[in-house]
């Protein structure tokens, strides 16, 4: 069954950009970055309990890392995601230390707060950021190669977001994702079973950090533009509800909710006037009904159905 | 900078600063006491609060209605329909998932529909203001300018504050409310029913934000957008400790003069990121805030 | 059935061969023997709908009138809207779906500023005509581009420059107090400010405040210990509202002069502000050519009557940006028509710049030229004390240039 979904998916993502326009594809390429965006999320939230709410800030670093390394320094693309992840990361992992000693909501709060502030700084660090002008990027080139349309950049989209789903699942199966999961359930009985608790705290921020980052990178492999107005705690909430909506926990359901909501999102932008309302009626009506998500729902159906 | 001007400076800013502080902490209790009793940060406190200018708006300015029935019609519509919210929406979240996170999932959405809603009715696109429901002649206070509508703000966040204390320390309601926060179980074994405290809690929230609306909304003017005023109402709750009510009040004052002070004598730009950096730095030096108990550690 | 990788080669062979069918035209997109498509996009939703609805409104009215009139050599226009959000990225994902799916000829959008700067390397890198609605969009308009034209309302460096000329010369201020907001706006409208302050050997004191600010006591006593001859105000409609009333309660009695950016709604500001004793000394900046509501621009306001009966009948419609569709949408058809029966977006481009004519809307006329992209630069300004507007003598601009 699974087989059969991944041969489905890998179909559709090479017919994509022989098939359709670059609108579409410019479509693929936020829905894949978003992808990556969500599987951070997951880690941090989804895999270790942890509800941090930072990550429009991480992504934003990532896009300014990568933007101004590949604009103003010409460095290779791959470089320049890479160094996008990487100071991503490692603000991450500062936070992570400062976090230590909170739990929860004032976790979550913490979080938030950092996140606006950061969204401040980017507005007003105009020397850098370019502040409200936004900043504008710079064509992605890997030695020949330059990435000038989104149909260039779509296959190097897709590599990354693959390889990032690689390494979730990687992690996930190693003693690293156990002890994600163990501190999810119970610090003080993942403690007592050797856990090293702050350490694995601190490593859940860094790496999902990273993931935002890494998902800067792929944005600026498809963008010309990026302005602080995109930074803030809406696309922060955006991501979570996608990881909500599709289902807390799950690998499956971080990428089933990125692809769903983008959709949604989408849609819902032809109908302007019923927009919020409706945005807010999905998220109630889910919490309300599909609270382990939208996947979790289906499959909880279908396994009826069939046993009926 | 001369001495006077800072003299001056430090007058209006520590006196308006208590004003626009008034309006902080009637929201800080608002969301404070929906978190003692249930805990869930409220996201949908901004919306609640901007909802129930606009019910007021609509009534005044477009219905005509006399302010000695306009206001308690404003009050029982935001009691009637938080306690709605709580009674259909959060009952059922609750029941499919005990998971904080879709609690607060559910709050955030009610947001979205309160304010896609307002935007519907086509009031939120220019500035509103309906006439202050006290006089604004100018008041002196030392050298500072304030007016009697900032007066009465600054009174009444004290007399509500007084009133939800005394509601929360003497009567049968407010200990059940008490006790319903600090063990759901055992209230439940004591014959508390939840379903109800959970509705009073919410609507008396929702009357605290309604008020706070009726007094500020001439003062702030209002958008659909005029929720965002509840970032600071999370920092002043923060500060004074999230589970104390005069803490939050405290708190509501503390970020009002903060961000008065930070605009006089750092810079302007700096007014609109001050309460996050109070927030970090509170959480990190003092994670229970100035009032706040000691943080408790779930027993798992 | 099982899928096969020969099954998957096939259906990719066939979808290979659909897709490069007829979407690589030789011929302009968006043109047939009948019909011309624009692609019109603007806030419809959210925050910032009243930026551009009924501004988008008022060009689909002129478009319409065009084509009842019988269209241009013979073509009708098709209009294709997509919400921008005022966001970059949906202003980008607008443009794309316009320009790739559906294919049209010219693109009319863009009532947000800084989000339709976001829109410019794709613009340019396509070869696509862009007009502006009514966004001042200086970042897209300087340097100038072949493809992009805007400020059909003002550009934003005339915006603060003519503030500070009428300040100087009208009132004869030397200290000004000057109050904008710390985003993309802000930052364009103070440097022109600064060019025409440097002119006229005006000093200025200068407070940026975000437009969600609510407690304007902070920027306010700072400007007024400044001592200033005269307070400007360059922001949005509320935070300007705060601090007319800030300045009343604090006994403020300096003329004050609200830019075109925070006008609005000029009753509601009034009560807003708490009645006319604080606006005792009071001047707004506008770029329409005659008072709103004035004999001149009635026929736009009739025009939408007309149009959109059920819109005009709600509260706040029209809203207050309408007519400034107009100029926008007036240019594209005299381009349109100056570009003759075969038209192609170079010749509808080349046309564009040796446009200038007076829309009978705006306070100056739409002048393009060779390096110049922004269509007004002029405004007038007006004394309001709560019921009565006084027309000033005068139209203002500002001194500041490009330095490319």
């Amino acid at each position: 069954m699974r087989f059969l979904a991944i041969a489905v998916a890998a179909a559709v993502l090479i017919a994509l950009p022989l098939v359709t326009t670059g609108y579409v594809v410019y479509l693929a390429n936020l829905l894949l970055t978003f992808t990556v965006l969500c599987l951070g999320m997951h880690i941090v939230i989804g895999e270790t309990g942890q509800f941090s709410l930072a990550h429009a800030a991480f992504y934003g670093i990532g896009i300014y890392a990568a933007g101004i390394a590949g604009t103003t320094f010409g460095t290779p693309f791959p470089v320049s995601i890479l160094i996008g992840g990487l100071a991503a990361s490692a603000i991450g992992f500062v936070i992570g230390m400062v976090a230590l000693r909170m739990r929860d909501i004032y976790l979550a709060l913490a979080t938030f707060a950092f996140g606006e502030a950061m969204q401040w700084v980017f507005l007003n660090w105009n020397a850098v950021t370019g502040g409200p002008n936004g900043l504008r990027i710079a064509p992605a080139r890997l030695f020949g190669l330059e990435l000038v349309t989104d149909k260039d950049a779509y296959p190097f989209v897709v590599a990354t977001a693959i390889a990032m789903l690689v390494l979730t699942v990687i992690v996930a199966r190693a003693r690293l994702g156990r002890s994600f999961r163990a501190v999810r359930e119970s610090e003080i009985a993942a403690q007592a079973m050797g856990v090293p608790v702050r350490r694995t705290k601190v490593v859940a921020f860094g790496i999902s950090a990273f993931f935002a980052g890494i998902a800067g990178g792929m944005f600026t492999l498809f963008s010309t533009y990026i302005h602080p107005d995109s930074l803030g705690f809406q696309t922060t909430i955006l991501v979570l509800t996608m990881v909500v909506v599709g289902g807390l926990g799950s690998i499956g359901g971080a990428v089933g909710g990125a692809i769903a909501f983008g959709l949604i999102s989408e849609l819902l932008r032809q109908a302007p006037s019923f927009q919020e309302i409706a945005y807010g009626a999905i998220l109630i009506v889910f919490m309300m009904y599909a609270p382990k998500g939208l996947f979790a729902f289906l499959a909880d159906r279908f396994r009826g159905a069939r046993h009926a | 900078m001369d001495k006077d001007l800072i003299l001056l400076f430090l007058q209006q800013g520590i006196v308006s600063g208590m004003v626009v502080g008034s309006v902080y902490a009637l929201l800080a209790l608002s969301i404070v006491m929906i978190f003692k009793t249930s805990e869930v940060p409220n996201f949908a406190q901004g919306e609640i609060f901007m909802a129930a200018g606009y019910c007021a708006l609509f009534l005044l300015v477009f219905q005509a209605t006399p302010v000695w029935l306009a206001v308690p019609l404003t009050l029982v519509v935001a009691f009637a329909g938080a306690a709605l919210f709580r009674r259909v929406v959060l009952t059922q979240v609750s029941r499919a998932s005990g998971s904080p996170v879709n609690l607060v999932i559910a709050t955030l959405g009610l947001s979205y529909v309160l304010k896609g809603l307002v935007r519907r009715t086509g009031f939120g696109d220019t500035p509103r203001s309906f006439p202050a429901l006290v006089s604004t002649d100018g008041v002196m206070i030392g050298q500072a300018s304030i007016t009697r509508l900032d007066v009465a703000i600054f009174l009444t966040a004290l007399a509500v504050m007084a009133f939800l204390f005394c509601l929360f320390a003497y009567t049968k309601v407010g200990r059940a409310m008490r006790a319903v926060g600090m063990n759901p179980k055992a209230a439940r074994l004591m014959g508390v029913d939840l379903q109800r405290i959970h509705m009073l809690v919410w609507g008396l929230s929702a009357v605290v934000s309604a008020i706070a609306a009726l007094l500020i909304s001439p003062k702030i003017l209002m958008t659909a957008e005029m929720g965002g005023i509840v970032t600071m109402a999370f920092a002043a709750a923060i500060v004074g400790g999230f589970t104390s009510l005069p803490g939050a009040v405290v708190g509501g004052f503390v970020i009002g003069i903060a961000e008065n002070l930070v605009g006089l004598f750092i810079s302007s730009r700096a007014i609109v990121v001050a309460p996050f950096v109070a927030i970090m730095l509170v959480l990190i030096v003092r994670p229970q805030g100035l009032f706040g108990g000691r943080v408790a550690i779930k027993k798992v | 059935m099982t899928v096969t990788k020969s099954t998957v080669l096939a259906a990719g062979l066939a979808a290979a061969l659909l897709g490069t069918g007829p979407a690589a035209a030789q011929q302009e997109p968006g043109l047939t023997p009948t019909s011309i498509k624009i692609g019109m996009f603007a806030p419809l939703s959210g925050a910032n709908m009243a930026y551009g609805f009924d501004v988008a409104n008022a060009a689909k009215m002129y478009y319409d009138k065009i084509n009842k009139e019988g269209g241009i050599h013979g073509r009708k226009i098709e209009v294709v809207l997509e919400d921008d959000r005022c966001n970059a990225n949906d202003l980008v994902a607008a443009v794309k779906k316009l320009v790739e799916q559906d294919q049209v000829f010219i693109l009319n959008g863009g009532s947000c500023s800084a989000a339709v700067v976001a829109a410019k390397e794709y613009v340019v890198r396509n070869k696509v005509p862009l007009v502006m609605l009514n966004a001042s969009g200086d970042g897209a308009l300087y340097p100038p581009t072949d493809y992009i034209f805007g400020a059909f309302s003002i550009s934003q460096y005339a915006v603060g420059g003519a503030m500070i000329d009428f300040a100087a010369k009208t009132l004869g201020a030397k200290k000004i107090a000057y109050v904008n907001h710390d985003d993309a706006y802000g930052a364009w409208n103070l440097e022109g400010a600064k060019a025409d302050a440097e002119a006229s050997k005006v000093d200025l004191a200068v407070e940026s405040v975000n437009p969600t600010i609510n407690d304007v006591t902070a920027p306010f006593l700072k400007l007024r210990a400044a001592n200033p001859d005269a307070l400007l105000i360059v922001t949005y409609a509320r935070p300007a509202a705060l601090m007319i009333k800030k300045a009343a309660e604090m006994g403020f009695n300096k003329p004050i002069i609200l830019s075109v950016t925070g006008t609005a709604n000029l009753s509601q500001l009034m009560q807003n502000v708490g009645g006319p004793d604080a606006l005792k000394n009071f001047y707004f900046q506008d770029v329409l050519a005659d008072l709103p509501g004035g004999p001149k621009i009635k026929w736009v306001y009739d025009m939408y009557k007309q149009s959109y009966p059920d819109l005009a009948a709600k509260p706040d419609h029209p809203q207050a940006y309408m007519p400034y569709g107009i100029p926008s949408a007036m240019s594209i058809v005299k381009a349109l028509q100056a570009a003759g029966p075969n038209p192609t977006r170079e010749k509808v481009l080349d046309a564009m710049k040796t446009l200038n004519f007076d829309s009978g809307v705006m306070a100056g006329p739409v002048v393009f030229g060779p390096s110049e992209r922004a269509a007004n630069k002029a405004t007038i300004f007006i004394k309001f004390d709560g019921t009565n507007q006084t027309l000033q003598p005068g139209v203002y601009s500002s001194r500041w240039k490009f330095k490319g």
